[in-house]
């Protein structure tokens, strides 16, 4: 006979909440991956980029009109009069604070990036600890970091 | 008890990393592996795509280091982003459509008659969770058995507390039937 559900409820609690053990050999292969410097891409990447380019090729026929896929200079601008430091970070930059520095004129923050076309999502990170999305875009509503930041699409034609 | 606060020594270890200590990082992977590897576990429901979802997730963290605000509340932020990774991990497993295989501790004593009984339960248990929509089973495990509050489910889900609840409560009736049902069988 069953017990009452709360009980039931409760030993399926206490089941769960028994201590799991997981191979001590993960952090090794953490630490592994962590220092190991980091590959700008696969192996296999290569080859799929050039089939998405070969792909592009034949479904936009360059040849047959103006048409260029290329970086482009995109400038950033944060107004944080009060800021000792600000740079931009995001997914073009590996969000790595040191790679896009800002610089400052009387409190309106810069910086140029060259972006190729593709959805961005990027911060502004004030003083090396405060995060800030971008209050001239649009957020991004379900950041997994849980900090706000913002998202920037660069079109393929003439963005 | 919820996330809470440990001592100041995660803030200390985040800021060694901050200033080049690498090694620092071994310390909080090492303190946090056994506790997200359980929600990891219970959560996919298999044992190598928990430690996979739990290595990214350390791995995402660590890279992302400048985007914890609060080094203090490091675990809460890391537990945030292994819920997430266990979403991708999950969906993935189900267009799979992998067999819910139980914890491999669990396998190594099945041949043993003592423990013949406890086993049955942990299985009807493990098979009872892996029935459960996937959001009413994070639900489920964050409340209960990570003894997290509503208020920071809410915040690491995205989810409103309203609707955390009725996914706990959704939850707890629908384990309490698939366990009788299993009695039955």
């Amino acid at each position: 006979m069953f017990e009452h559900e709360d009980d039931v409820v409760q030993r399926v609690i206490e089941q769960l909440r028994r201590p799991v053990a997981i191979d001590p050999a993960l952090d090794a292969r953490v630490m592994e991956v962590i220092a190991a410097p980091r590959p700008p891409t696969r192996a296999i990447w290569p080859w799929l980029a050039a089939a998405a380019v070969l792909v592009s090729l034949i479904m936009w026929r360059p040849w047959s009109r103006s048409f260029r896929v290329e970086a482009a200079a995109f400038q950033f601008v944060l107004v944080a009069p009060h800021a000792n430091s600000v740079s931009l970070v995001g997914d073009f930059n590996d969000w790595d604070p040191k790679r896009s520095p800002m610089r400052t004129a009387n409190g309106i923050w810069a910086t140029v990036v060259q972006l190729a076309p593709g959805r961005y999502r990027y911060a502004f990170l004030v003083n090396g600890v405060e995060w800030r999305a971008d209050p001239g875009a649009p957020a991004v509503p379900d950041d997994e970091f849980g900090t706000p930041s913002s998202v920037v699409t660069v079109g393929g034609r003439g963005s | 008890m919820g996330i809470e606060r440990v001592e100041s020594s995660d803030a200390e270890l985040v800021r060694r990393i901050r200033t080049g200590d690498i090694g620092a990082y071994g310390a909080l992977v090492s303190r946090y592996r056994d506790r997200l590897g359980r929600y990891a576990l219970h959560m996919l429901g298999d044992r190598e795509d928990a430690e996979e979802a739990l290595q990214d997730s350390f791995v995402r963290a660590y890279r992302s280091l400048a985007r914890c605000d609060d080094p203090a509340r490091f675990g809460a932020w890391l537990y945030g982003i292994l819920v997430n990774r266990c979403r991708t991990s999950g969906a993935r497993a189900a267009r799979r459509r992998r067999m819910f295989v139980r914890d491999a501790d669990a396998l190594h004593g099945a041949a043993r008659a003592d423990q013949s009984d406890r086993l049955e339960w942990t299985d009807a248990v493990d098979r009872a969770l892996a029935r459960l929509a996937p959001e009413s089973r994070e639900a489920f495990l964050l409340k209960h058995v990570e003894d997290l509050e509503y208020e920071e489910i809410a915040e690491l889900t995205g989810a409103g507390v309203s609707a955390l609840k009725m996914r706990v409560k959704r939850a707890r009736e629908q384990l309490q039937r698939y366990l009788r049902e299993a009695e039955h069988v």
